[in-house]
């Protein structure tokens, strides 16, 4: 009885330091927000005062605020789909143990261990309109008109995608790599038997026995997407007009540059909504399609 | 017909594998070798070699990121916020592993919030509360930041789930010899846990090398900035100077680059072991 006592003392003090640290940093801010967006608190005001639901209604009202928050769902949505498309395919082709196709992996993995600021410098060069930009040289190069990647509103956006696409595309796949590896050959061998062809074994045997991997990778680039904050600040500083605002663009910049707070923390509580139900959404499926495979 | 078949199949392949090898290693290739060119060339042929190798552009980055400074913090603050991590994380896991008890479950779920609400979801008032504890523009400001409100929550998710695969009964022998709790956590249970500190000390390592938001946001000073705010601040001054900036960006991911290079087999590890727990 007296050790048991002395040991749960010892386990409290021991899960103090995280619990402390995580409750003043995290649990704390993270209710204020909530707290501050119901208030009128701003640079500009010397008392804070009780406003309700104002924030909201003047974020749903500002046409800057909904498109910055259309961005950034399209742009979570479509990094989704298409890294993870990618990554699959690659996966099932490169899952073979050659020198060359570990090579390929390497390489394919490494721009997950350069900063977003970094791979978004380089490709703002690389996408530039300018004289000598990598990539119009290469269309011109080919016969092809030049394109204003970055410069022009309607694709800036989806250039920005691309090259977090490049970025991220591997340290998916990898994840996808060692999936296949834990599935079972014997599988396809009876299935080849059965004269199931390539697409087939794909479908029936592949695909389902990826879950794992998939629930992992889906949820991950969803939020991730969500988050978007470092390739659009330095690529295109949310232009051209607010073309590529995301919402975290947004958030910093009403928060800290023009110091409305109590609006960026009406805000944030919108961009936990949000998130909040992409991923029950997308658990929900996932949940289905597990129980689909298991049938 | 089959051997044809065969050989289609393979060139096939082959293609495949060079067109995925340029796509990733040309962006790669264009950045290493302008930084060696003059603007004149880098415009003139934006792929061609340059004609002579200079290091030139390489010494006037070093010079205007303040590189040695800039790099020392970023492992100050890399290194602290990883030790810092693990630390704490392991301690913690251990308790929600081993204990029945009611309240560390609870706070266990309280950890979980973290994996669920994305922290940026309180970056306002911490910004508020850092400012308040006289931490503005330090280092332990954003140690603790990375430390607590960015990285803790997956780190506890995954040692918990590993520490629940080691068997009790080492720990139970020792406690029989006498060795207290917290001796028989660091003695016996830390040296097992290996695996999992390594997949969590990579994770946690690219995220916070990688992190330039909370630099940017709690520190101002040059001489504490990390790599990224020195690329950041350079951006406007060497804007139209391609082969001066490029190095720049070289110089800061280098360090993490040659760590991947040397680390590769166990980061990608990492990188799965974090996802299959996940």
């Amino acid at each position: 009885m007296i050790m048991d006592k002395r040991k749960n003392r010892t386990y409290f003090l021991m899960i103090l330091p995280a619990f402390i640290g995580f409750i003043i940093l995290f649990i704390v801010p993270a209710i204020m927000s909530f707290g501050y967006s119901l208030t009128n608190w701003s640079v500009y005001n010397a008392d804070i005062d009780f406003i309700g639901f104002r924030n909201f209604q003047k974020l749903f009202q500002d046409a800057k605020t909904v498109a910055a928050i259309q961005h950034s769902v399209v742009y979570a949505i479509l990094i989704t789909i298409i890294q993870n498309v990618l990554s699959i395919i690659l996966a099932v082709l490169l899952n073979r143990n050659s020198k060359v196709t570990n090579f390929v992996k390497g390489i394919t993995f490494l721009p997950a261990v350069l900063s977003i600021m970094v791979v978004g410098y380089l490709f703002q060069y690389i996408m530039t309109s300018a004289d000598g930009g990598l990539l119009n040289s290469i269309i011109q190069f080919f016969g092809g008109q030049p394109v204003n990647w970055l410069g022009d509103s309607n694709i800036a956006l989806y250039s920005v995608l691309a090259t977090q696409v490049w970025q991220w595309t591997g340290y998916t796949m990898v994840i996808y790599v060692a999936n296949l590896k834990s599935i079972d050959s014997s599988l396809y061998e009876a299935a080849q038997i059965d004269g199931a062809n390539g697409i087939q074994r794909f479908f029936r045997i592949t695909l389902p026995l990826l879950y794992p991997a998939t629930s992992f990778n889906l949820l991950m680039s969803l939020i991730g997407g969500m988050k978007m904050f470092d390739a659009v600040f330095v690529m295109t500083k949310g232009g051209p007009g607010y073309a590529t605002e995301t919402i975290m663009t947004t958030l910093i910049r009403e928060g800290f540059n023009t110091g409305k707070t109590a609006y960026a923390c009406a805000f944030a509580v919108v961009f936990f909504v949000i998130v909040f139900v992409f991923s029950k959404v997308v658990t929900y499926f996932l949940d289905k399609w597990e129980g689909a495979i298991q049938a | 017909m089959m051997k044809c078949k065969n050989i289609a199949k393979k060139t096939g392949y082959g293609i495949f594998l060079a067109i995925v090898s340029v796509i990733m290693l040309l962006p790669i290739y264009y950045l290493l070798v302008t930084t060696f060119k003059t603007p004149a060339e880098a415009v003139a042929s934006p792929l061609g070699l340059p004609t002579h190798f200079t290091f030139d552009n390489y010494i006037k980055a070093i010079d205007a990121m303040n590189y040695g400074q800039a790099l020392k913090n970023n492992l100050i603050i890399t290194v602290t916020s990883v030790i810092f991590l693990v630390v704490f994380a392991s301690m913690a896991s251990y308790v929600i592993a081993r204990s029945k008890q009611k309240m560390f479950k609870v706070m266990y779920s309280v950890f979980l919030v973290g994996l669920i609400i994305p922290f940026q979801v309180s970056i306002i008032p911490l910004y508020k509360i850092i400012a308040g504890a006289n931490l503005m523009n330090t280092h332990l400001g954003v140690i603790l930041v990375n430390v607590f409100c960015i990285n803790l929550p997956l780190s506890i998710f995954l040692m918990r789930g590993f520490i629940n695969t080691v068997p009790q009964e080492l720990e139970e022998a020792a406690l029989i010899d006498g060795c207290g709790t917290f001796q028989c956590f660091w003695r016996i249970i830390f040296p097992l846990l290996k695996p999992i500190v390594s997949t969590v000390a990579i994770l946690d390592t690219l995220a916070i090398w990688n992190d330039f938001m909370t630099p940017l946001l709690f520190l101002q000073s040059s001489e504490k900035q990390v790599l990224l705010q020195q690329v950041y601040r350079n951006v406007g001054p060497f804007s139209t100077d391609w082969t001066s900036f490029f190095p720049m960006l070289v110089m800061a991911t280098l360090p993490l680059v040659i760590f991947y290079i040397v680390m590769q087999k166990q980061i990608i590890e990492g990188v799965v072991a974090g996802a299959v727990k996940g």
